[in-house]
C-alpha cells in the first residue's frame, strides 16, 4: 500500500460517509421493514404470551435461543479481528478491522435481545440483574442463563469500549472536516483529540491494553454461552466439548459474516485498494481452519453419543442424522423430516461448502467468497437450531417426545432481528468511517517533505 | 371473558353460604340447614378459609359410590370419595373426580325457557311451571304422558312412578345406554334371581374376563379397580398373585391390564365358554349331582376346545392352556359384559358363563346372589325403542325427558328426531343443554346432582343419602321439586301434603331407620346419615341359588352380524361412559391412558388389517355401515382382532356446550337399531363395517411421544419368575433412616445439609403394579391444583397442563405384546435440574424436600423444562380462562397462574400446611396419613403412597426402601432415569409380569 498517501486515506474513507448511492437507501429501506417486523412481532406475542411462538413442551426453546447464540457467535469474529489480530500484529486486519468491530457491537446487542424477548415474562427481565431490592431477592448463581448475563454484558461494555476508543483519531478527523450539529456530535465524541505526540503515546497504550482486555473474552464468551448448554442435562447438551466447539463455530461464523459485510462494502465505495484480495483470502484461511475444527466436533458428538453408551445419547444423534427408528405400531420410522434436514444443511455448509477454499482463485474471487460465506451463515444458525431444538425433541422420555413448527411470529421476529443488526451497520458505515483511517495512515509509509531521502 | 369470580357472584354465594342457611330448592322454599361431613367446632359451618366437606352420593354412573365434597366459602371445589362408604372406599374414578364440572357445566341451563317456533325464550320460573301444568292439563288421555329420564335411583324412581301414577300415566322409562338388562335376564334364566350378583374379584385367583371392561365403566369400577389389585398385584412379603386373562376381540384398558390376551373372532365368546364349562365339568363334576351333571354332559357335548379353537380363531394349545389354568386355579371368576360383548345374543352368552362359573364351582363363592345391587335400573332399550313407535304413531302427547337424552343414545333406526316431531309437547327437565333439550318446548332446567335431594342403595346395608353442598348456582329447581309444585298445582291427592322431595325423601327414610333398628329420634338418626353419607352397614349374606335345567333350551347360536368388512365393536369409554363424560373439559383433556388421544374418537385398527388396507397410523379413514357413514382417524392397536374395528363411544355431541361440541364421532350412528332377543338390552356388537381410506391424515392428537421407551427404562418390569425366586424381606423392619444411593459428588448430601429434611422430607411411592392406568389421580390433579383446559390444538404443541400424566409404553408385537403404564408427575428431586438452573431462584429446594416452584418470582426462561429430565414440567403459554360457573370450582387455596410461568406438580402443597396447622395446634408433628395429596387420594388401587421419607416408619419410607440398611433389600424398588442422578424423591415398585414379550 505504499503508493497510497495520507490524504487519498482520508478522502477515500471520508468519500463513504457523504454520497451514498440510491442502492444504499433501497436497502436501508429493506432492512429497516424487516426491523419493523420484527417490532410489530414482538409488540403482538408480549400482549398475547410467548405462546404465539412454535416453542412448546418439551422444547423449551426454539428460534429465539437459536438466534442468540448466532449472534453472539458473530460478534466473535470482530474481537478477533480487532484484538487479538492487532495484538499478533496481522496486517490484512486494518482495512476490515472496524467494520469487524462495528459487527461486533450490533450483534452482540442483537443477541442481547433475545434472552430477554424469550421469556414468559419480559417485563421482569431485570430480575436477572443482581441488584439489592426490598425484597431481598437475589440472582442464582449456580444458574448459566445468570452467567450468560454477565457474560453477555460485559463483552458489550468492552466491545463499545473499544470500539469507541478505536474511533477516537478517526472521529477528530470527522470533526475537522465537517459542520453544522454533525460537528457538535463529533466535537464531543472526539473528546478533545489533538493528534499530539502525547496522546499517542497514551492512546497506543489504552488500545493495546484493551485489545488485551478483550482477547480472553473472544473465548470465555461463547464458552459461556455453550455451557447454557452443556451444563444441563438434555442429551446433545450434556457435553464437555462445547466451550471450544461453541468458541471455533462462533469464529467460524464471525468470518463468514466479516466476508458477507466487506464485499459488498468493498464493490459498492469501491474500496479495492483497501478491501484487497490479499485481506479476503487471509479471512478465508481462518474460515477454512475453524471449518475444520468445527467438522471435527461433529464427528466427535456422534462418536461419543455411541461411545457413552447411553441410549437416550445415541437415540439423540440418530434422530439428528436419520429420524425415528421404527416406532411401531404407530410408524415405520426413519423419515426426513425438518430436523434431518436442518442438520443435513449444517453439514453440507459447514463442513462441505467451505472446501473450495483450499484453492487460491476461489479464495480470491469474490462471487464465489460471497457464496461460500452466504452459505456458512446458512449452515452455522442451522447448526444452532440442531443443537437446541433437536436436542430437545428427544431426550430421555420418550412419552414427551414433541416436534417444534415455527410460526410466523418467531419467524417475523427473527427477521427482525437482522433488520436491527443490518439497520445499525448501514447506519454506521454512513455515519462513522468503516475503514479506519488512523489506522490505515499507521501502516503507509510516512509523509516526506524531501523525496530525495527515500532510501 | 372475565377471569376468576365475578364480585358479584362472591358475593352472592357468600351471602347464600355466609347465613349457614341456604335456599335449597328454588326461591320460594324456605331455607334449610345442611350437616357437613365432620362437624367443625362449635358448628361453626361456615368462616372464611375454612373447608367445609359434604357427604353425598356420586350421580356420574349407577354405581353409587360415596362421595365428600369440599366447600370453601360455600362454594363446592372438590369431589373425594367418602373413606367410610363400602363401595368406594373413599376412592372415586376418573368421571366422578370430574363431577366438579359435571356442578359448574358451562352448558348448563340458567333459567326457565319456552320454545315457540324455534325461537328461545327466557321465561321466570313461575311462568314456566305454570306453562308445564298447563301442558299437562291439555292432555286428554293421561296414557299419552310419558317420563323418560335417565337415573331413577332410590327414592327418585318412587317418587316418579308415584306421579305418574297419580296422573294415570304408565311408569317411568330409564334410559341408560349402558343398561346391564342381560345379566339380570341370564341370571333369571339360569338361576332364578333376576339380580346382578356380587363378583369377588378381589378372592379370585384367576380371573377370566370376557370383554367386561370393569376397571372402566361396568358395574362399580371403583369397588373392581380395588378389588383388583387386591387380587392381581403382589404383596409385599408374599410370594405369587392372581391371574388375570382377557378373551375378548378388543383391549382396552380393562384388557391391557391382563396378564394374557386370547384374541377370539367377534361375537364367539359362547362357544368358547361352553367349551371352557365342558372341560372344567369334567374336572369336577364330582361335586355335582349326577343327574345335574349329566344333564350338563349331554348339554356340553358338541361344545369341545377344537370346536371352539374353530369358531374362535384363537390357538388351539392356547385354549387348552386357558382350560388347564381355569381347572388348576384355587379359586377362579369368570366375568361378561360390556359393549364388546352386547350383541343379539348378550343374555345367552351371560347364560354360558353362568354355567361355567356353576361348573366352576364360583356360585356362591366368588359370585354371590342376594346383594341386591341397585346399580343398573335401566329400562331395557327394547322398551324405551317401543315408546318411539307410540310417539311416531302420534300416541305421546306430553313427553317429560328428565335428564335422558334420546337423540343422542338412540340408533337412527329408532328414529327418534321424527318421533320427537309428533310429540305434542316436550318438557325437558335436564340441568344441560343437550340434542334433546333443544328439541323441548318448555325448559325448568332441574339443579344439578351435587345441589339436590336424593339418595341410592348399590348395594345390601349401603344406604346412601345425596344432600345438596352447596347453594344452587343457578337459581333453579330439582326436577323432583318441580314434578311436586306440579302435582300440587294440579291437586293431584296422591301427592298432596308432599312440600318437597327432601320431605318425601325423609318419610321414606323412616322406614330405612326402622329397617337399621335404630331407636333414636329420627332427627338424629337424620342428622347422622346426612354427616356420614348415609347408612353403612355391614350385612353378611349369602344365597344359595340353585341351577335352572331348563335353561339349557336356550339358544346359543352365535350372534348376528349384518353388513359387510369389518365388525364394528363400540367400546365404552373410560372418560365419557357413553356420552354423558364427554361435557366435560377436563375428561376431553385428559388422554385415554391406552391411546393417549385427546379431544377425539378414533378407531382402533389391527396393524395386519391396516396394511392389507393401505392404512397408515393417524390416516382419515371412511367407515360406512349400512346405516350411516363416519370419517374417523385409524389408529393401529395390536389390541383388536384383525376382524374387527372398535370405536370408543361417548363423543360426536352435537348440541351440548362448548367443551364436547363438534368433537370426535357418536358410533351408535353406525348401529342398526337391533336389540339383544332375551334382555331387549340394546345389541351394540350387531354390525359389520366397510373401512376405507379417507383423505390424508386426520387431526389425531395423541400425548404419547412415542409407543416405545427404547430401552430407556422409564417403566420397570420383573418377571413373577424372578420376583418369586428372591428373598422378601418384609419393610416394616427397616433399618435407620437414610437417604439414597448417590452418585460421586463435590458437594454435600442435602439430608447431612443442616437444615434440611428434618422433620420431614415428603416423598411417594408408586407401586406399578398396582397401577391400573385408569387416570383417575388425573381428573383429581386437575380439580385440586385449578389447572387449565388449552383443548385440543394447544394441545396438539404439547402445550397441556397438566401436572400428574399416565405414561403408556408398549413391548412386544402383535399378539404377544404388553402395555405398560405409569403415572409421572415431578419427582421432587434432591438434586434436581431445574432448581440449578433457574437464574432467579424461582424454583428451588425447600427444607422439606419440595421443589417448590415460585409463581411470582418466575421470569419464564423454560429452562427448568429442558433441563427437567422426566420433563413434567408445564408453562403457561398464554393467559387461560376458566369459563363461567367454572371458575367457581376454583381452590382458593392454589395461585391461579398467570400467562409466562413455570408451574407443575407441588405433591399439593396446600394440604401439606393444612395438615401442619392442624398438628402445630395440637402441639405436635405431623403423622403420617395425615397429608394426602389429590392424586394419592383418589386412587382406586392404592398404588401411591405419600408421607415422610425422614421417617423411617412411614409408610411411605418403608415402601421406597431407602437407607443403605434397607438398599440392599430392593426388590421391586426404582427410581426413574437414575442415571441422571436427579435423586428422586419418588420411588416407583416395578410392575411383575407373568410373560415377557419378545423385543422386536
Amino acid at each position: 500500500m505504499t503508493e497510497i498517501t495520507y490524504s487519498e486515506v482520508t478522502a477515500d474513507v471520508l468519500r463513504t460517509l457523504v454520497r451514498p448511492k440510491p442502492a444504499y437507501f433501497l436497502l436501508l429501506l429493506g432492512f429497516v421493514t424487516a426491523l419493523g417486523t420484527g417490532v410489530f412481532s414482538l409488540a403482538v406475542q408480549v400482549d398475547v404470551g410467548i405462546g404465539l411462538s412454535g416453542i412448546s413442551h418439551p422444547i423449551g426453546w426454539g428460534f429465539y435461543i437459536t438466534n442468540f447464540v448466532f449472534w453472539i457467535g458473530i460478534g466473535h469474529a470482530g474481537t478477533l479481528i480487532s484484538a487479538i489480530f492487532f495484538i499478533t500484529r496481522a496486517p490484512w486486519r486494518t482495512p476490515i478491522y472496524r467494520a469487524a468491530e462495528g459487527m461486533t457491537v450490533f450483534a452482540v446487542m442483537t443477541a442481547g435481545l433475545f434472552p430477554i424477548l424469550h421469556m414468559g415474562r419480559p417485563w421482569y427481565g431485570y430480575w436477572l440483574i443482581p441488584y439489592p431490592n426490598s425484597r431481598m431477592l437475589w440472582v442464582n448463581f449456580k444458574s448459566p442463563l445468570l452467567w450468560d448475563v454477565f457474560a453477555v454484558s460485559t463483552y458489550l461494555t468492552i466491545s463499545v469500549t473499544f470500539f469507541i476508543v478505536g474511533l477516537i483519531p478517526d472521529l477528530a478527523s470527522m470533526r475537522d472536516s465537517t459542520k453544522g450539529p454533525r460537528k457538535l456530535l463529533y466535537t464531543i465524541l472526539a473528546v478533545g483529540w489533538t493528534n499530539s505526540y502525547q496522546q499517542w503515546i497514551h492512546y497506543a497504550r489504552a488500545y493495546i491494553l484493551l485489545a488485551a482486555l478483550a482477547t480472553p473474552l473472544v473465548f470465555s464468551v461463547h464458552s459461556i454461552v455453550s455451557w447454557d448448554f452443556a451444563m444441563s442435562n438434555v442429551p446433545g447438551w450434556h457435553s464437555t466439548i462445547f466451550a471450544p466447539y461453541f468458541v471455533a463455530g462462533a469464529i467460524f461464523s464471525g468470518l463468514a459474516m466479516v466476508l458477507t459485510i466487506t464485499i459488498p462494502m468493498r464493490v459498492i465505495f469501491g474500496l479495492e485498494k483497501y478491501i484487497t484480495d490479499h485481506v479476503l483470502q487471509s479471512v478465508a484461511r481462518v474460515i477454512l481452519f475453524t471449518s475444520i475444527i468445527v467438522g471435527y466436533a461433529y464427528t466427535t458428538e456422534f462418536f461419543m453419543s455411541w461411545y457413552s453408551g447411553i441410549p437416550a445419547e445415541r437415540g439423540q444423534f440418530y434422530f439428528r442424522a436419520f429420524g425415528d427408528p421404527a416406532l411401531l405400531p404407530f410408524s415405520e420410522g426413519s423419515t426426513l423430516g425438518f430436523p434431518q434436514i436442518a442438520f443435513w444443511i449444517m453439514v453440507f455448509c459447514n463442513i462441505f461448502a467451505p472446501l473450495p477454499l483450499w484453492r487460491y482463485k476461489i479464495r480470491t474471487n469474490l462471487v464465489a467468497l460471497f457464496i461460500i460465506s452466504i452459505l456458512i451463515n446458512i449452515g452455522m444458525w442451522f447448526e444452532r437450531f440442531n443443537i437446541i431444538v433437536n436436542s430437545l425433541q428427544r431426550d430421555y422420555n420418550p412419552q414427551v417426545w414433541g416436534s417444534y413448527t415455527p410460526t410466523i411470529i418467531e419467524t417475523g421476529i427473527t427477521l427482525g432481528s437482522f433488520g436491527f443488526f443490518f439497520t445499525l451497520f448501514a447506519l454506521f458505515v454512513r455515519s462513522i468511517p468503516a475503514l479506519s483511517i488512523a489506522q490505515l495512515k499507521e501502516n503507509l509509509d510516512p509523509p516526506r517533505k524531501n523525496p530525495t531521502q527515500q532510501d | 371473558m372475565e377471569r376468576g369470580m365475578r364480585r358479584r357472584d362472591f358475593f352472592k354465594v357468600l351471602a347464600a353460604g355466609g347465613a349457614t342457611a341456604t335456599a335449597i330448592a328454588g326461591c320460594s322454599d324456605p331455607p334449610e340447614k345442611l350437616i357437613p361431613f365432620l362437624l367443625p367446632p362449635d358448628n361453626i359451618e361456615f368462616s372464611p378459609g375454612i373447608p367445609v366437606d359434604y357427604a353425598t352420593t356420586c350421580s356420574e354412573c349407577p354405581a353409587g359410590c360415596g362421595m365428600v365434597i369440599r366447600t370453601r366459602e360455600g362454594r363446592a371445589i372438590k369431589a373425594e370419595g367418602n373413606p367410610d362408604h363400602p363401595v368406594n372406599r373413599g376412592a372415586l374414578c376418573i368421571r366422578g373426580q370430574a363431577s366438579m364440572q359435571t356442578l359448574y357445566n358451562p352448558a348448563r341451563i340458567r333459567s326457565a325457557m319456552l320454545q315457540q317456533n324455534g325461537q328461545w325464550s327466557e321465561v321466570d320460573w313461575a311462568q314456566g311451571e305454570a306453562a308445564f301444568v298447563e301442558a299437562i292439563r291439555n292432555v286428554s288421555d293421561p296414557a299419552g304422558i310419558v317420563l323418560l329420564t335417565d337415573r331413577a335411583e332410590g327414592t327418585r324412581g318412587h317418587l316418579l312412578d308415584q306421579w305418574l301414577a297419580a296422573l294415570g300415566a304408565s311408569p317411568k322409562l330409564v334410559l341408560d345406554p349402558l343398561g346391564q338388562n342381560a345379566i339380570k335376564t341370564a341370571n333369571e334364566k339360569t338361576f332364578g334371581r333376576k339380580e346382578i350378583p356380587q363378583y369377588h374379584i378381589d378372592q379370585a385367583t384367576f380371573l377370566l374376563n370376557f370383554g367386561s371392561d370393569f376397571l372402566e365403566t361396568w358395574l362399580s369400577p371403583v369397588k373392581q379397580n380395588r378389588q383388583f389389585a387386591e387380587m392381581h398385584a403382589v404383596k409385599d412379603g408374599e410370594t405369587g398373585k392372581g391371574t388375570f386373562v382377557h378373551v375378548g376381540p378388543h383391549r382396552s384398558l380393562t384388557g391391557v391390564n391382563a396378564d394374557r390376551w386370547v384374541s377370539v373372532n367377534p361375537g364367539s365368546e359362547i362357544e368358547l365358554a361352553l367349551a371352557l364349562a365342558k372341560s372344567e365339568l369334567q374336572r369336577r363334576r364330582r361335586e355335582l349331582s349326577l343327574s345335574e351333571a349329566s344333564r350338563l354332559e349331554s348339554f356340553f357335548e358338541p361344545y369341545t376346545l377344537e370346536r371352539a379353537a374353530q369358531a374362535t380363531g384363537a390357538d388351539l394349545d392356547s385354549l387348552k392352556k386357558l382350560a388347564q389354568d381355569l381347572g388348576r386355579a384355587e379359586r377362579s371368576l369368570v366375568l361378561v359384559g360390556g359393549t364388546t360383548t352386547a350383541s343379539n345374543q348378550a343374555t345367552a352368552l351371560q347364560i354360558a358363563v353362568n354355567l361355567l362359573n356353576y361348573v366352576a364351582g364360583n356360585i356362591g363363592g366368588t359370585v354371590q346372589f342376594g346383594a341386591n345391587q341397585e346399580i343398573d335400573l335401566s329400562t331395557p332399550y327394547a322398551e324405551v325403542a317401543a315408546l318411539f313407535e307410540r310417539m311416531h304413531a302420534g300416541e305421546v302427547t306430553l313427553l317429560i325427558v328428565d335428564g335422558a337424552n334420546p337423540l343422542y343414545y338412540l340408533p337412527a333406526g329408532v328414529g327418534v328426531a321424527e318421533a320427537l316431531d309428533k310429540v305434542g309437547t316436550i318438557v325437558s327437565l335436564s340441568s344441560a343443554w343437550d340434542e334433546t333439550t333443544h328439541r323441548a318446548n318448555i325448559v325448568l332446567p332441574s339443579l344439578s346432582a351435587y345441589e339436590r335431594w336424593g339418595d341410592s342403595f348399590p348395594q345390601r346395608g349401603v344406604f346412601a343419602l345425596k344432600q345438596p353442598v352447596m347453594a344452587p348456582v343457578f337459581p333453579l329447581k330439582a326436577s323432583e321439586d318441580t314434578l311436586l309444585a306440579a302435582a300440587e298445582a294440579l291437586e293431584l291427592t296422591d301427592l298432596a301434603g308432599v312440600p318437597n322431595f327432601q320431605e318425601y325423601l325423609k318419610t321414606s327414610w323412616q322406614e330405612i331407620q326402622r329397617d337399621a333398628g335404630s331407636k333414636e329420634p329420627f332427627d338424629t338418626f337424620w342428622r347422622r346419615s346426612l354427616q356420614n353419607g348415609g347408612v353403612f352397614r355391614q350385612v353378611a349374606f349369602s344365597s344359595v341359588v340353585r341351577l335352572n335345567l331348563e335353561v339349557l333350551g336356550e339358544d346359543m347360536a352365535a350372534p348376528e352380524l349384518g353388513g359387510e368388512g369389518l365388525v364394528l365393536i363400540p367400546t365404552a369409554s373410560l372418560r365419557h361412559r357413553s356420552g354423558e363424560g364427554a361435557v366435560s373439559s377436563w375428561l376431553q383433556e385428559i388422554p385415554d391412558p391406552v391411546s393417549q388421544v385427546v379431544w377425539d374418537s378414533w378407531a382402533d385398527i389391527n396393524p395386519k388389517t391396516a396394511a392389507k388396507l393401505g392404512i397408515r397410523h393417524g390416516d382419515q379413514i371412511r367407515i360406512s355401515s349400512p346405516h350411516g357413514e363416519v370419517l374417523t382417524a385409524a389408529y393401529l392397536h395390536y389390541g383388536v382382532h384383525p376382524d374387527a374395528i372398535a370405536i370408543p363411544l361417548g363423543q360426536g355431541r352435537t348440541q351440548s356446550g362448548q367443551a364436547s361440541e363438534g368433537v370426535g364421532l357418536n358410533v351408535v350412528g353406525l348401529l342398526p337399531a337391533r336389540a339383544d332377543a332375551a334382555s331387549g338390552d340394546f345389541a351394540y356388537l350387531s354390525t359389520r363395517v366397510s373401512v376405507a381410506k379417507g383423505e390424508g391424515k386426520a387431526f389425531l392428537v395423541q400425548l404419547d411421544g412415542s409407543p416405545r421407551q427404547l430401552d430407556r427404562e422409564i417403566i420397570q418390569t420383573m418377571t413373577l419368575e424372578q420376583y418369586d425366586q428372591e428373598e422378601k424381606p418384609l419393610p416394616a423392619h427397616g433399618g435407620e433412616h437414610g437417604g439414597q444411593p448417590r452418585p460421586i459428588t463435590f458437594y454435600r448430601p442435602r439430608d447431612e445439609t443442616p437444615g434440611y429434611y428434618e422433620p420431614y422430607r415428603w416423598g411417594m411411592t408408586v407401586d406399578v403394579d398396582r397401577c391400573t392406568g385408569c387416570s383417575a389421580c388425573v381428573a383429581a390433579c386437575y380439580a385440586e391444583n385449578n389447572i387449565p383446559v388449552v383443548g385440543k390444538e394447544r394441545t396438539a404443541l404439547g402445550r397441556e397442563m397438566s401436572w400428574i400424566r399416565i405414561e403408556r409404553f408398549l413391548e412386544g408385537e402383535g399378539d404377544d405384546y404388553q402395555t405398560l403404564m405409569q403415572p409421572m408427575m415431578c419427582q421432587h428431586c434432591e438434586n434436581a435440574g431445574c432448581e440449578a438452573v433457574c437464574p432467579v431462584y424461582a424454583t428451588y429446594h425447600t427444607p422439606e424436600g419440595l421443589n417448590a416452584q415460585v409463581y411470582n418470582r418466575c421470569v419464564g426462561t423454560r429452562y427448568c423444562s429442558n433441563n427437567c429430565a422426566y420433563k413434567v414440567r408445564r408453562f403457561n403459554w398464554f393467559e387461560y380462562e376458566f369459563e363461567s360457573p367454572l371458575h367457581m370450582q376454583l381452590n382458593p387455596d392454589v395461585t391461579v397462574r398467570s400467562k409466562g410461568v413455570m408451574e407443575k406438580c407441588t405433591f399439593c402443597v396446600q394440604r401439606i400446611h393444612r395438615a401442619r396447622w392442624d398438628a402445630d395446634a395440637k402441639g405436635r408433628e405431623i403423622r403420617d396419613g395425615e397429608v394426602t395429596p389429590a392424586c394419592v387420594q383418589t386412587c382406586p388401587t392404592q398404588a401411591l403412597t405419600f408421607g415422610n421419607l425422614s421417617d423411617p416408619g412411614s409408610q411411605v419410607s418403608r415402601n421406597a426402601m431407602r437407607g443403605e440398611a434397607r438398599e440392599e433389600h430392593r426388590l421391586r424398588q426404582y427410581e426413574v432415569l437414575k442415571d441422571t442422578a436427579s435423586l428422586p424423591a419418588v420411588t416407583y415398585l416395578r410392575k411383575v409380569t407373568r410373560h415377557q414379550p419378545q423385543e422386536a
